[in-house]
């Protein structure tokens, strides 16, 4: 287990999603990576019954191929508190024993799915996130499997990023590392820079909520400003939304 | 009925055994040796009561064996039977067991023999030093220090303070360090007094058990750390100062704190090949991709 | 390649082809703590993993429960932590027991679940609230796939963790089974065994229904 980052691919006009993603994985394999298997990345989001006083909590339920025995859970109290849990898959069953107290939102239910690439330590994944089978965008996960310290290497995989995706690849750690806050001693939130922390599974899951989330808030800006939606997704990722290329996106590579 | 006859001849044999005993002992003590007529006589009617006697018992010996019949079953001796061995080769499974420890030990004569042969004509050795007959010089024992020694020389190296180490001893009096550098890697080192005989190299996140010093690394960076490793371990190698060797090594050990930190010297880039610069010159620790050093 | 299979595609397909264990077979009884060493005994002889001696437990089980709107029962579910080593919390549903007579050993849908540290405060998050808390300690013996333990519940006494009392001065003894669904045979293996405890412990299946 290693660090790992997300970084979303901007689409280029005119482009699909399968012909980038199929152009990236060639782009790995001249490099020496090799190809080995698929992953999936899935999310579903359960809303509580709105309770008076209370305010609406949602659990987030997420499942990572690379973890396959793991639900990953994120609770947030709606007041800003966010708990996260690790459990068996078994996990599952018990969320569908609270259906009468949270109801999951089908609509949201957003996956990220396609080829997985080995080279040397690292391990890159050529995602494209769907939510209701309709394309969202490009999401490439890299990992470095032998550090546990993102300060450590993250010279190394934004390099080894901007080397085979040919964009630039801000200088600053990805904002999921300087972003997060905990609850001190003092009962007070202050900002804690992850980079030195030791990195967990949960944090590859927590990313990819916050990138989700990023791709469900910009649907509803797309809808609700008709159709002229400005970025939000941590970079200036184009819409298209191409139902029809769904299918050929990341299973290029049978 | 049996039974009291066999007793009753017993009882017989030990009276028979029980007088001879008395009639030999007899004769040994002798007389009191004033040549008294009186005693003398006394001594060898005494005698010959004894023999009389003797003889009169074996008579009876002779007769109750006589009439001892062949008995038709198998005594039964209670718990005694316990006592005797079962000495049957089928009901012991002492066979298999013996041929096994017999392969085995063969197996180790074999084996031992290959080994000593190939020893023998490994010129690499560095723990055994036999002194050639032309150069005589003074054997180092450099591998049987005492045992303390090796923990006061880690002591006193100047670690830094992402540097721990912690000592322990599997092999007898023979020292294992394991060494963790940051949060990057940890290195098991093997000693043998104060040589380094062995380095094993594995990730941060991995378990490096005590048991096991010999697997090597799942992730190819480390185990290409450790390649580079043994030839330092090689370079460093100082019989006549090991302490210096040690100290040296360590140095140069620490200093891949930065292993995922800095660039190659030569090239500039961070990866090559999908690693990172793995090698760290031996004198002035800058870092180099494997591919870059020679060029 | 074939593509990655969802997390809840290949939960349903263990739960289709009855391999994930959601079942619990469970025969109920307790002994006095006088004649416990005898019930050792006993066990000693008949169970597997006694190569050295029997394995202890010392858990704290906490029982949360949920109301859910338009449902009489409330959800409750059991998280048991190791408090004599490192484990992973484990959390458990227990559904309500099957009303057939004719079975020999109570039958209950189980779901266990292992959880890392943070299950308490999530479920509390949820809406959850604590019901009751005790610990069990005791010994935990194996018997091809039956699990036999035999615990000491302990109360707790808040603000008092170092002493606490035991609730009764006997021993529960708990035979289970937790089995996938169709594999019915298992009761009537767990009566024999019972059997075989008999007449030191009386393993019954507990009516909690009937209980006042």
């Amino acid at each position: 287990m290693g660090v790992t980052v997300l970084q979303p691919y901007p689409l280029p006009d005119g482009k699909s999603g399968a012909h980038i993603i199929d152009l990236l994985g060639k782009r790995l394999l001249s490099l020496g990576a090799t190809h080995a298997g698929q992953f999936l990345v899935d999310c579903e989001t359960f809303i509580s019954t709105p309770q008076h006083g209370a305010p609406t909590r949602a659990v987030h339920v997420l499942h990572n191929s690379e973890y396959p025995a793991s639900t990953f859970s994120m609770i947030d109290n709606g007041t800003g508190k966010q708990v996260s849990l690790v459990a068996d898959n078994i996990f599952d069953l018990l969320m569908l024993k609270m259906t009468a107290t949270f109801t999951s939102k089908k609509q949201t239910k957003i996956e990220s799915r396609g080829a997985r690439f080995e080279y040397g330590d690292f391990v890159i994944k050529l995602g494209s996130v769907t939510m209701m089978e309709h394309f969202k965008g490009i999401l490439i996960e890299i990992e470095y499997r032998p550090c546990v310290m993102l300060s450590y290497c993250w010279e190394m995989i934004r390099e080894m990023l901007q080397g085979f995706l040919g964009i630039n690849v801000a200088k600053e750690y990805p904002s999921y590392f300087t972003t997060q806050t905990i609850i001190n001693a003092m009962g007070q939130q202050q900002v804690h820079p992850k980079q030195n922390d030791i990195y967990e599974p949960m944090d590859t899951v927590k990313q990819y909520l916050e990138h989700f989330t990023n791709y469900r808030k910009h649907v509803q800006m797309h809808t609700a400003m008709g159709g002229t939606g400005g970025g939000g997704v941590g970079g200036p990722v184009v819409m298209g939304m191409q139902p029809s290329s769904v299918g050929g996106a990341g299973m290029g590579r049978a | 009925m049996i039974m009291d006859k066999l007793n009753v001849t017993l009882t017989a044999v030990k009276n028979l055994r029980s007088n001879v005993r008395q009639c030999f002992e007899h004769l040994a003590d002798g007389t009191d040796g004033e040549g008294v007529e009186e005693s003398r006589n006394k001594f060898v009617h005494e005698f010959q009561e004894k023999y009389n006697n003797i003889n009169s018992q074996l008579r009876e010996v002779e007769q109750l064996i006589n009439g001892l019949q062949v008995p038709p079953t198998a005594y039964h001796l209670g718990n005694t039977t316990y006592l005797a061995q079962e000495t049957s080769q089928d009901r012991q499974a002492l066979y298999p067991q013996l041929v096994n420890s017999y392969k085995w030990i063969d197996k180790v004569h074999d084996h031992s023999f290959l080994a000593f042969n190939n020893l023998n004509q490994n010129t690499l050795r560095r723990s055994y030093n036999y002194c050639s007959q032309k150069r005589q010089r003074l054997p180092f024992s450099s591998f049987n220090n005492d045992p303390d020694h090796i923990e006061k020389l880690l002591s006193e190296i100047n670690y830094p303070t992402h540097t721990t180490y912690k000592v322990f001893r599997p092999f007898g009096s023979n020292a294992v360090a394991i060494v963790t550098i940051a949060n990057v890697l940890k290195a098991a080192i093997v000693f043998k007094g104060v040589l380094i005989e062995w380095v094993t190299v594995k990730g941060f996140d991995e378990q490096l058990d005590h048991d096991d010093l010999w697997a090597e690394s799942r992730y190819e960076v480390f185990r290409k750390v450790q390649e580079h490793t043994h030839s330092a371990m090689l370079h460093f190698y100082s019989p006549t100062l090991p302490d210096l060797a040690v100290k040296s090594y360590m140095t140069w050990l620490n200093s891949h704190y930065k292993l995922f930190l800095e660039p190659c010297k030569r090239c500039g880039k961070f990866i090559a090949n999908g690693l990172p610069p793995t090698r760290r010159d031996l004198r002035t620790l800058e870092p180099f991709h494997e591919e870059c050093r020679n060029c | 390649m074939s593509t990655v299979a969802s997390a809840r595609e290949s939960l349903s397909h263990a739960l289709q082809n009855r391999f994930l264990p959601n079942l619990e077979f469970l025969l109920q009884g307790s002994i006095l703590d006088s004649a416990v060493e005898h019930l050792m005994h006993r066990l000693k002889g008949l169970c597997d993993n006694v190569d050295t001696s029997p394995e202890t437990f010392h858990d704290l089980e906490v029982c949360m429960s949920l109301r859910q709107p338009n449902q009489n029962a409330p959800l409750t579910l059991r998280v048991r932590r190791a408090l004599d080593r490192d484990a992973p919390f484990q959390m458990r549903y227990l559904g309500q027991p099957e009303v057939d007579q004719r079975k020999p050993t109570l039958v209950r849908s189980c779901m266990d679940c292992a959880c890392t540290n943070g299950i308490l405060e999530f479920l509390t998050e949820m809406g959850f609230r604590l019901d009751f808390e005790y610990i069990a300690k005791g010994f935990m013996f194996r018997k091809g796939r039956m699990k036999i333990t035999v615990s000491k519940l302990i109360k707790i006494i808040p603000g008092k963790q170092q002493d606490n009392d035991p609730i009764s001065q006997s021993y529960i003894v708990e035979l289970s089974v937790v089995a996938p669904n169709g594999q019915e045979s298992v009761g009537e293996e767990m009566r024999v065994f019972a059997d075989q405890l008999k007449p030191l412990v009386q393993l019954e299946k507990i009516d909690y229904k009937r209980l006042p």
